[in-house]
């Protein structure tokens, strides 16, 4: 047990300090840190492509575009570019539907955002009878740490 | 009861950090932002009919620092909850989580990133929130790498915190304009006992004419066999989008992740294979308007059997962030042998200033309908009206919503949400 804690430790210090010596090598994407505003713009930075080419030198822009679908069709580019991401959206935006543990769901606490896609909108106790029987695996995305759980542990045990 | 102190004394070290930290660094900022919530309705108690229930909830996020500059910066995030009413509806009177509360370092150069303290992580095959430390940065031009360790915070009223531990990371490999690859691992132990590892790649490939295709597998290496597999393309067909998608699931690997019994465990038993598969399509028409559809097939190996959701969703745009639309929905579900009908209607206008003492209104039908009764009623109805204004030079926001419910689980439901942002922004 001893023997494996260490190379545990042994590979997580080598790869520590590939990243630091690699930090120093030239960046591929070179995006900023933060993205201007919608103050700034004088309007609202949802649709990468009106200023960016869809397949551009740093990045392919277009699949960034916030559709009408993206609510429930951005997981892809959250998994693979979350600093892409982190360019316009503070972590606590994305914490109104993905966090460790909330009381409130998401459409509830934005109850006046109807213009936003946001989950579980209306009466979805009734609804998640069946939605959570036609795909358990959406449920489980959110609701699956214990933390999260809570929320499904005052009925379901 | 020690979890909570630790969590409280994280909180207001973790505020006394931000408050300090904008005078240990140049160029800083200062960011507070509070958000209450006051709710009202009335619950069946175990000792009351028609108690009134009075949540207060405070959401408190800080963020000092140089926010939209590489160097040093602090970000907290977290919610606290108090039944103003007291009587018995909530099992604890308060309630809260601290969601995030790390430190944060990075530099233009290779975008190194080094963060330390509670942090969400989600990229590959983790979506967690960690207690500890994660560095990523650009390895050269063609290959960006992150790692992480710490304790999962999802763990922890689980038997405690000791023995809990969680450590991963993930490499690319990407040429822009066409293609990113990663590889991601993820292993996480809870009271000194293997509870779940992961590996993962995902793919995102641009080919011509526009398409993208995209995707992600997971690998449990626990029950040695895949647990998800999820890949789309993304094509443009002059003024329409289509997104065809396929999802494959495999019940034992995927649920067989739980850290700890769940609603979920007994599905991981089951031995279920489930198969998605459907499409996506938008097309904008003059600008304002916007018609969405989708359609969605899920197959059950097991149970040898289907379901199938189709809906189509209308939308126009006006000035400003108004928009009214429609949606109207159809599930077809064998597996929970009950079918409904969805009607969504809404609306969002922003532009009646002169005409009300409000910068924007509100409004949200939902109605369902089944095709078998549940609790001997077989619709459901839903209707949220709601104003905000601005004060203070757009510092203070208030937002009043009602919302009525009559469904399965309440006949005549009403509720009222009071909703005041407040948000501090100053540059030291």
């Amino acid at each position: 047990m001893m023997r494996k804690h260490i190379w545990t430790a042994l590979t997580l210090t080598l790869l520590l300090l590939g990243l630091a010596a690699c930090a120093a090598l030239d960046s591929g994407l070179d995006l900023p840190l933060r993205h201007l505003s919608a103050d700034d713009l004088g309007e609202q930075p949802t649709t990468c492509t009106n200023c960016h080419e869809a397949r551009g030198e740093k990045l392919a822009f277009g699949n960034f575009n916030h559709t009408a679908t993206w609510g429930q069709d951005h997981r892809q580019q959250a998994y693979q570019q979350e600093a892409v991401c982190s360019m316009c959206h503070q972590t606590s935006f994305c914490n109104d539907c993905h966090a460790t543990r909330v009381e409130l769901k998401p459409s509830l606490k934005n109850q006046t955002d109807t213009k936003r896609q946001m989950p579980h909108r209306g009466d979805y106790l009734t609804r998640h009878r069946i939605d959570g029987q036609v795909d358990p695996t959406s449920c489980f995305r959110c609701h699956g740490n214990p933390k999260a759980a809570q929320t499904c542990a005052r009925c379901h045990g | 009861m020690v979890m909570k102190k630790s969590l409280q004394c994280l909180f207001w070290v973790g505020l006394l950090g931000g408050l300090l930290l904008p005078c240990q660094t140049l160029a800083a900022e200062v960011s507070f932002q509070s958000d209450t919530i006051i709710r009202g309705f009335e619950r069946n108690t175990v000792t009351q009919t028609d108690a009134g229930v009075v949540p207060v909830y405070e959401y408190l996020q800080v963020d000092a620092g140089t926010l939209d500059e590489p160097g040093l910066a602090f970000h907290l995030y977290g919610w606290g909850r108090l039944d103003l009413a007291d009587n018995g509806y909530f099992t604890d009177e308060t309630a809260g989580e601290l969601l995030y509360g790390y430190l944060e370092y990075s530099q233009a150069q290779a975008r190194f990133n080094a963060r330390l303290g509670r942090q969400s992580i989600f990229e590959g095959v983790a979506n967690e929130v960690v207690d500890g430390l994660r560095l990523s940065s650009d390895l050269g031009r063609y290959f960006s790498g992150s790692v992480y360790a710490g304790q999962p915070a999802a763990l922890a009223e689980e038997n405690g915190r000791d023995g809990d531990s969680i450590f991963g990371g993930r490499l690319a490999n990407h040429v822009a304009g066409y293609y990113d690859l990663g590889v991601s691992y993820k292993k996480i132990r809870s009271d000194s006992s293997d509870a779940e590892e992961l590996a993962g790649v995902d793919l995102s490939l641009y080919l011509p004419a526009a398409v993208t295709l995209s995707g992600f597998s997971s690998y449990n290496l626990d029950s040695e066999d895949f647990a998800e597999h999820s890949y789309q393309a993304n094509l443009k067909l002059g003024p329409v989008s289509l997104r065809p998608f396929v999802q494959f699931f495999q019940y034992d690997d995927y649920f067989g992740t739980a850290t700890s019994p769940s609603p979920f465990s007994f599905l991981a038993g089951t031995g279920e294979e489930l198969t998605i598969y459907g499409a996506d399509f938008t097309l904008p028409a003059q600008e304002a308007w916007l018609l969405t559809a989708k359609a969605k097939h899920y197959d059950y190996e097991v149970l040898d059997d289907s379901s199938n959701f189709v809906s189509a969703q209308v939308s126009w745009s006006g000035a400003g962030l108004t928009q009214v639309g429609g949606e109207l929905g159809y599930m077809n579900s064998d597996v929970a042998q009950i079918d409904y009908v969805l009607v969504r209607l809404f609306g969002y206008c922003d532009q009646v200033k002169e005409i009300l003492p409000v910068d924007f209104v509100s409004g949200d039908l939902v109605y369902v309908g089944y095709d078998q009764k549940i609790y001997n009623d077989d619709s459901s109805l839903f209707v949220s009206l709601g104003v905000g204004k601005t004060y203070l030079d757009n510092s203070l926001k208030l937002k009043l919503s009602g919302d009525y419910s009559s469904d399965p689980y309440f006949d005549n439901d009403l509720r009222g949400m009071l909703t005041a942002s407040y948000l501090f922004d100053r540059s030291l």
